[in-house]
């Protein structure tokens, strides 16, 4: 081959990587973390709250594909929810924004992020810190998968206790992983924090860097900040979000 | 005719060594059907009935289901024989789609092993209701109650015990029905003779404390039991009504026990597949319209209803080929006319059977949710036959394109036309099942699903067809495609005396998302004359079977011409099929090509522990781990290998898992090859040029 061939870049890729960069400055997560590149090597844990069905599960998964975007592998872990229907929501979303984007390359963006994240699924009450640092060290130590971030969806925290979710944060604390968390909120509990977190996460608020509320209303799905370790973004006014592809809407 | 109220057809589902074969035979022997009992390996070389093919004979595995008939008091049983063997997907998808409900049979000293659970799990993908059979209860280590926990933990069946065994091992002497409260002992030669008496003393205790669980798990499913329960003593009836809402709601298992060698209790196991498993009018079944895009359409069970039948079988047997059907809806009779759906063609119905393994009785007609057999029908395994008036199918018409083959070459003349009947019936037989022959080396090729699928029927060849051939290594099936778009310009041009051949093409090829090859004509002001388009098309579908880079067909490509020259003395057909020719090489050369790789998916599941062990082995396999999901005490892990990689791994998984781990595959889908494996193919692929010519 000839030596200059490796300066050449064809437009085709050109435009798969401007579609990224695309994707990653809509992200609603720009709010909060501008993108440096990869991660920040602190290890922090966020906190999604949302009613049941307002998409908190679409959230992380965007939240996922960031990450993955921006060159880190994702854990999905995902309790209750089947591998099949886990993987549908990062095709339907991805089908979304295929669509939303008129894309070309979507084959290849796709087995990227596939090849770059992994589901871990768990049935509803089995699922613990101890079993997943299990899982974790399976991973890492025989050289299958490194993750940089984590995002665990459907975590059980009206029946977890505190010395449960600290036991979940030291994990990630060692691991160095970026961990974003969801949560279904109660509507029959009005009960909020100081911070303004509803029941029943309102007992953890203390053990999370970030919290984010989601709200729908009839003008569609918003993310609202009750806490956060950028000072920059804490009065940061509520973000729109797209309901379909769950990026931040433009208009 | 018997009401269809009364018909069952059942499969027998098992892991290999549990004694499917054994207790198949048992029912025909008791539902009269034959008269003497032969045992798997037995010594009288006779062998078992249902196992009607020389190979699995010899192997004491069954692989291809036969259907078989027999009547149980007012009950008319079908059994069909479904293979266990998670490799041939399509033939126990397609036995599993035919039968309503199943008697899966499981060894009382091994348990659920997990061949079971693949099974297991395709059973409850197709919604089949089942009754557990724990079977050589006479064994030593024989432990149902055992097998009974692990049908709960590991399969998640709501299994709940109908029967305890009287004595295990050598001492099991007959079982106690927890339902009617009765010991059963079975007396004569072969256990025919059945002698119920009051429970022993011994096991009194017992039965009545296993009569309350069972009561209470099954009166979940009839608020009329919870209430006789409530005011005393529910009767027999009420008690089974209950187990078989249950049982149809696929929410409870029945457990059976017995040990079909030692002819102990497979009579009440026959009277409990007439109580508890549903007849065909219970089981919904669904088809394809084929006028409205293969939107599904419920079908009625009526026999008035116009027909729907779906062959799930062909038989080459000494009477000629022999076509098993399914009727599930409508009726089938002799002199009908029946329509099949996939190629259109209208046939007669001439002579129409009841099988019984090798032997058949002759019917006029058969009703709805019936299993028959027609003969002198041609047709494939799999095609759907109708009446006239609709048009709808059993299956979708989409057959996965074959990922792997091999050469045969057979060893000598007598080979040679023994293989070509065996090659006939199994691509008839099977439709993911190819043949064909390869122009430049002369060799037939055969492709299918996967190394094992292939090897299979290579056994077969050797001993059903006596045909001894050689096979070449397993090759998978690439293909070719281009990754940009190129123009192309191309003359083609020859002046060797007599008349010469002229033809200039111009236009660009790109990349197609979907299919396989289009044709786009932009040519204006006639500088091709029209006549000749269609030779350029014809010349670029030539280049289609064997791409320039490893010689796998092309895929994903539209070809555009918008210019060219013609010659009014020296351009013809031929000229422009050759111009055609030169101007796809020149376009696709430059269209950036690439060699596509099949991927499939890959589902492995093992117990926990090896878990790691598990994805290490995919990961080292180009794989990519899709994800994880935890079933009982087993993890079970997707993942996307490509195929080529994927050759001898089920001796690896098993030596790496102390053979406790299984997997399955299918085709996912074409990926690109990475740059330095593509290379190799392609030299790979120029030294196989060379030696077949040399």
């Amino acid at each position: 081959m000839a030596p200059q061939a490796a300066t050449l870049i064809y437009l085709r890729d050109r435009s798969v990587e401007m579609l990224k960069k695309d994707l990653i400055l809509k992200n609603p997560l720009r709010a909060w973390e501008p993108d440096t590149g990869h991660n920040t090597a602190t290890p922090r844990m966020g906190l999604v709250v949302a009613p049941r069905g307002s998409g908190k599960t679409a959230v992380l998964v965007q939240f996922a594909l960031d990450s993955v975007l921006r060159g880190n592998r994702v854990i999905h872990v995902s309790i209750g929810q089947s591998l099949e229907k886990t993987k549908e929501w990062y095709e339907d979303l991805f089908q979304e924004l295929s669509r939303s984007y008129k894309l070309e390359h979507v084959g290849e963006v796709h087995s990227e992020i596939a090849a770059a994240r992994l589901i871990m699924t768990f049935n509803t009450g089995s699922f613990s810190a101890a079993k997943l640092e299990e899982r974790l060290t399976d991973l890492i130590e025989q050289n299958i998968f490194h993750p940089q971030s984590l995002v665990i969806d459907g975590f059980d925290f009206a029946n977890a206790d505190a010395a449960q979710v600290q036991g979940l944060r030291d994990l990630v604390q060692a691991r160095k992983l970026h961990t974003w968390f969801s949560a279904v909120r109660r509507p029959e509990d009005k009960q909020v924090s100081a911070l303004g977190v509803p029941a029943p996460c309102d007992r953890f608020e203390g053990l999370f860097d970030s919290i984010l509320l989601i709200n729908t209303d009839g003008h569609g799905i918003s993310l609202t900040t009750l806490k956060s370790d950028v000072a920059a973004s804490k009065d940061h006014p509520p973000i729109r979000l797209d309901p379909t592809t769950f990026l931040v809407n433009q208009g | 005719m018997k009401e269809l109220e009364k018909v069952r057809n059942i499969g027998i589902s098992a892991h290999i060594d549990s004694g499917k074969t054994t207790l198949t035979e048992r029912i025909l022997f008791y539902t009269n059907r034959i008269h003497a009992i032969h045992d798997v390996k037995g010594k009288d070389g006779v062998g078992a009935k249902m196992d009607s093919m020389e190979l699995e004979r010899e192997r004491g595995i069954t692989i291809q289901s036969a259907a078989t008939n027999c009547s149980w008091g007012e009950y008319n049983v079908n059994i069909i024989d479904t293979p266990g063997h998670v490799d041939f997907t399509i033939e126990v998808e397609r036995s599993l789609r035919v039968l309503d409900g199943a008697i899966l049979v499981l060894c009382s000293v091994g348990g659920v092993q997990s061949q079971s659970i693949t099974v297991d799990r395709q059973m409850s993908r197709y919604k089949v209701p089942r009754i557990a059979f724990i079977n050589k209860c006479d064994r030593t280590g024989a432990n149902p109650e055992r097998v009974v926990s692990q049908l709960r933990e590991k399969l998640n069946h709501n299994a709940v015990m109908l029967q305890i065994p009287i004595g295990l091992e050598t001492e099991l002497a007959g079982v106690v029905d927890l339902v009617t409260m009765k010991a059963m002992y079975f007396d004569g030669d072969n256990g025919e003779d059945v002698r119920i008496e009051e429970i022993p003393a011994n096991l009194a205790a017992d039965a009545a404390k296993k009569r309350e669980i069972m009561l209470d798990a099954v009166s979940m499913y009839s608020d009329e039991l919870m209430e006789a329960m409530l005011e005393g003593s529910p009767t027999v009836e009420q008690i089974r009504e209950a187990v078989r809402l249950g049982t149809l709601s696929l929410k409870l298992t029945p457990v059976l026990v017995g040990s079909a060698y030692k002819n102990k209790a497979i009579q009440p196991l026959l009277d409990a597949v007439g109580y508890y498993l549903p007849n065909p009018v219970q089981s919904e079944n669904v088809a394809l319209n084929l006028l409205d895009n293969e939107a599904e359409v419920k079908l009625s069970s009526d026999s008035n209803d116009p027909l729907v039948a779906l062959a799930f079988k062909l038989e080459d047997g000494r009477y000629g080929q022999l076509t098993y059907v399914r009727t599930y809806q409508g009726k089938l009779a002799k002199g009908d006319t029946i329509v099949n759906s996939r190629t259109g063609r209208k046939v007669k119905v001439g002579r129409l059977v009841r099988m019984h393994s090798d032997e058949m009785e002759d019917i006029d007609s058969a009703a709805s949710g019936d299993i028959v057999a027609l003969f002198g029908i041609d047709c494939a395994s799999g095609d759907t036959f109708t009446a006239p008036e609709i048009s709808v199918s059993m299956t979708s018409m989409y057959v996965p394109a074959p990922v792997i083959s091999l050469a045969v070459v057979p060893r000598n003349h007598k080979a040679q036309d023994n293989m070509s009947k065996a090659l006939n019936r199994f691509s008839k037989e099977d439709p993911t099942f190819r043949v064909h022959a390869d122009p430049e080396t002369n060799e037939t090729i055969i492709s299918g699903m996967g190394e094992l699928h292939l090897e299979v029927y290579l056994e077969r060849m050797r001993r059903e067809y006596a045909a001894e051939v050689d096979a070449g290594k397993p090759q998978v099936a690439y293909r070719e495609t281009i990754t940009r778009r190129a123009e192309f310009n191309y003359t083609h041009k020859k002046q060797t005396g007599g008349s010469g051949q002229y033809g200039r093409v111009a236009g660009f090829i790109e990349p197609l998302e979907e299919g396989e090859y289009e044709f786009v004509n932009k040519v204006t002001g006639g500088s091709i004359p029209s006549e000749f388009i269609g030779s350029i098309d014809k010349g670029f579908k030539q280049c289609l079977r064997k791409g320039p880079l490893a010689g796998f067909p092309i895929n994903g490509v539209r070809v555009t011409i918008n210019d060219g020259a013609s010659h009014s003395v020296d351009s013809s057909d031929n000229a422009f099929q050759q111009a055609g020719i030169g101007a796809f090489r020149d376009g696709f050369g430059k269209a950036a090509p690439v060699l596509l790789e099949p991927i499939m998916k890959v589902v492995v599941e093992g117990p926990t522990e090896f878990q790691g062990n598990i994805m290490g082995g995919l990961n080292q396999r180009r794989g990519i781990i899709i994800g994880t999901f935890e079933e009982g005490a087993f993890t079970v892990v997707e993942a996307e290998v490509p195929l080529a990689d994927m050759f001898g791994y089920s001796t690896v998984l098993r030596s790496g898992t102390q053979g406790k781990a299984e997997f399955t595959m299918e085709f996912a889908s074409y990926r690109q090859l990475p740059k330095s494996l593509m290379d190799e193919v392609i030299k790979e692929a120029g030294e196989r040029k060379k030696t077949s010519v040399a």
